[in-house]
């Protein structure tokens, strides 16, 4: 990431410290020797992955991945999910749900997709699990570190800003992941979108994953700014619903998070089959009754009435 | 799609923008600014690959903006748009490149001429007087053509720019909703409602 | 492992002393004065100028220098290490920005600025830089101004009112005494040119003052709005030797007469 900086201008005198340094890391006095990398030593001096040795390191990982090309392949990626986050007046949103597909077989219905990075913030996995457990790991200690360093606690941008920069330094070398990062930082609620093309966004609203589309769709149609926490917190749950029952690649639990200025709440998991049948049970916000559309509309009919013979 | 107009008249250059982001078939932000102010009389609008584009246009600016500390005085737009195509050309050849497109433009303060310059991912500058990027570069060249009157009002630029947008509009399949206009003339540069 | 002895120009001597660090702190102390004044929402650097020679181009001399839009740097000791070392900070400003978005809080760039100056000390064939820093300015989303220190061997402090450079602690002394909580616009302008007519006899010609009032908004002041403060001051101190003469006669006479009084020939 601090590529940039050493762009700008390597002075003679850079490059003199720098000789300095490497002589202090022949010599085995480096920095890393001081303390424990908690699994991310890796990185310690810039980040270097183990690759493999062929041409297109790239194009291999996409070989052995990529079931669209060949079912077949060897390696399956988690990839199908839904996953939301929106920004109103009483803070943040986010939704997420609980299934994990390797190709047509759900591996998982237990899968945590919203990833704790601190008290205050979160972040949401979409695309390759691993990669976003990782690095939003990852992404936690160096916001502690900037915690510390700074005095005061990283802001939601700043976080993001760091996760981006740090997925684009991989771009086109397969990485997969489309997050959402939230938090409440000085400048209030926030919600930015990262993904490994090393987009960044900010918004108030995001959905990511197969079943964003049919989680945008209730998502969009339910939200205002001054929605109450319950009525937020209900379109949450009934947009992962949305996405559960539609979405192949979706589905088993919503897990919701709602983040205030005093940090992120946990408030509850719920069942998509049961919030089908029969709601989300005794929750703020819920209508009571099912979500379901047989449910839902139970005793309607399109059809006129049959006309009774006089 | 995305699609970036340009144009110069009298005294002034008008920059314009589509505000979408896509990924995919969704749209992700429709109120997304992809014109950069670079220095006070230096607007930059680009788009291409998603990632790079702000990437690349941030590196831009920040470097912009240290000239401008260092030395008091900003660069002048064509020196400023040469600097630029050179950075771009220059990751070109490097190991993974920019591909981004761009439209440059500026209000030279010393000799009180407006400046645009077309840039492509490939590091090609060209001195024009009117300039698209995108799918609606298709329509706007030859309507421009058409349209154009270099030494136009503010206002005629942006009846002419209105075309461009409108044709666009009409004609393309996938065309943005929203733009974003900016103008930079000697005051400086001012947002545009159009 | 023998190969390093020979590479560093900073050892420490047998009684624990950097010497180079020491001689650098010397070339600050020989370099103009600079000093900085913190008010209840103001912030002033002022620094002695040398005098332009009569062909030169006073552009040319700056010493007090912006950093970023919201943070002004005056230095003293070494003027061409302090462009190396300003011009780094420039470079940490916007890569801050950059990288993190927001613009750099003050004591972040002088925790950068330090912890350059630090490294030049422990860093084999470089030797350290012969100058101190007042940082001043505003951070983002923040009324409180703020002033810090760094001196060459990477040490920082943050400050109500400081100087640094030739005689700084006589001007010191003097802010000590004379330094309040809540200043004014007007009064810390003030002091600081108060401060730094303790050691520039000169007057207005050689003062430079740079105000920052808020985030980003930064004034220097010309030459006769210098003046006219110099002049406001020393009316005052002539005023003040003035009533001190008169009190010192009163109390003259006043003495002369009781003894007059008390030799006087009685039955008078």
């Amino acid at each position: 990431m601090n590529s940039f900086a050493t762009k700008f201008s390597p002075t003679d005198a850079d490059i003199e410290l720098r000789r300095a340094q490497e002589i202090a890391e022949e010599e085995g006095m480096s920095d890393v020797m001081w303390g424990s990398e908690a699994g991310f030593g890796n990185l310690v001096n810039g980040h270097a992955f183990n690759i493999p040795s062929v041409p297109d390191p790239s194009s291999f990982l996409r070989l052995h991945t990529d079931d669209h090309a060949d079912p077949n392949c060897k390696i399956k990626i988690q990839h199908g999910t839904t996953t939301l986050a929106f920004r109103f007046q009483g803070g943040v949103i986010v939704a997420v749900d609980s299934r994990a597909t390797a190709g047509s077989y759900i591996a998982s219905g237990t899968v945590k997709k919203v990833i704790e990075i601190n008290p205050y913030l979160l972040g949401t996995m979409a695309g390759g699990a691993a990669d976003c457990q990782y690095w939003e790991t990852y992404l936690g200690i160096q916001c502690r570190l900037h915690e510390l360093r700074n005095k005061e606690r990283i802001s939601v941008a700043a976080a993001s800003k760091y996760l981006s920069n740090l997925v684009y330094g991989y771009k086109g070398m397969g990485l997969s992941m489309g997050t959402m990062i939230c938090g409440w930082d000085k400048t209030g609620p926030a919600v930015f979108y990262v993904d490994s093309d090393g987009t960044r966004l900010k918004g108030d609203l995001f959905s990511v994953g197969s079943g964003s589309t049919f989680a945008y769709g209730v998502l969009d149609q339910g939200y205002r700014w001054d929605l109450t926490d319950a009525e937020a917190q209900e379109l949450g749950r009934r947009s992962i619903y949305a996405a559960g029952h539609r979405d192949a690649f979706s589905g088993n639990t919503c897990n919701l998070y709602h983040v205030k200025e005093d940090g992120w709440k946990f408030i509850g998991n719920y069942d998509i089959t049961k919030m089908h049948y029969d709601g989300p049970g005794e929750v703020a916000g819920a209508p009571g009754g099912g979500y379901g559309y047989d449910v839902r509309t139970q005793g309607r009919f399109s059809a006129l009435a049959p006309t009774v013979p006089a | 799609m995305e699609c970036s107009f340009a144009l110069t008249g009298k005294d002034y250059v008008l920059v314009a923008a589509d505000t979408t982001s896509a990924r995919s078939i969704i749209k992700m932000k429709v109120d997304e600014d992809k014109i950069k102010t670079l220095s006070p009389h230096l607007l930059m609008a680009y788009s291409g690959e998603p990632g790079d584009t702000v990437q690349f246009a941030e590196y831009i600016e920040r470097n912009i903006r240290l000239y401008h500390i260092r030395n008091l005085y900003p660069l002048r737009p064509q020196s400023a748009a040469s600097w630029i195509r050179r950075a771009l050309a220059e990751s070109l050849r490097s190991r993974q490149s920019y591909t981004v497109n761009l439209l440059v433009g500026g209000f030279d303060t010393a000799d009180k001429t407006p400046h645009l310059y077309w840039i492509d991912y490939l590091g090609t500058m060209a001195t024009v007087p009117f300039a698209a990027h995108g799918y609606g570069s298709y329509f706007a060249s030859s309507l421009l053509d058409r349209y154009h009157n270099p030494d136009g009002t503010l206002e005629e630029g942006l009846d002419a720019l209105r075309r461009a947008i409108d044709e666009t509009a009409k004609r393309l399949v996938v065309s943005p909703g929203k733009y974003t206009v900016k103008v930079v003339d000697k005051d400086g540069v001012r947002v545009i409602d159009l | 492992m023998s190969r390093s002895y020979d590479r560093a120009l900073t050892v420490f001597s047998p009684d624990g002393h950097l010497f180079q660090v020491e001689y650098a702190l010397e070339a600050v102390r020989k370099g103009t004065c600079a000093v900085g004044v913190r008010g209840k929402d103001v912030v002033v650097l002022g620094v002695e100028k040398k005098s332009v020679l009569q062909l030169q181009d006073p552009r040319t001399v700056r010493k007090v220098v912006m950093l970023d839009d919201h943070v002004c740097l005056a230095f003293a000791g070494l003027t061409a290490d302090g462009r190396v070392l300003i011009d780094k900070a420039r470079v940490e400003c916007q890569s801050h920005r950059l990288t993190v978005e927001d613009p750099v809080t003050v004591e972040y760039i002088t925790r950068h600025i330090a912890g350059i100056q630090q490294r030049y000390t422990q860093s084999g064939g470089v030797r350290p830089f012969g100058i101190s820093t007042l940082i001043v300015g505003f951070d983002p989303h923040d009324t409180q101004p703020r002033l810090y220190q760094t001196e060459p061997s990477g040490i920082y402090s943050a400050w109500k009112a400081n100087a640094i450079g030739r005689s700084s602690k006589t001007v010191r002394e003097f802010l000590e005494k004379n330094h309040k909580d809540d200043l004014t616009r007007e009064e810390s302008i003030k002091l600081t040119v108060k401060s730094l007519l303790e050691v520039v006899q000169t007057g207005a010609k050689n003062i430079e003052i740079s105000v920052m009032e808020s985030y980003g908004k930064v004034t220097n002041l010309d030459l006769p709005q210098i003046e006219a403060i110099v002049q406001e001051i020393e009316h005052e101190k002539e005023a003040e030797a003035e009533r001190k003469r008169s009190r010192l006669a009163a109390t003259a006479a006043g003495q002369a007469a009781m003894s007059s009084r008390a030799t006087g020939t009685p039955g008078e």
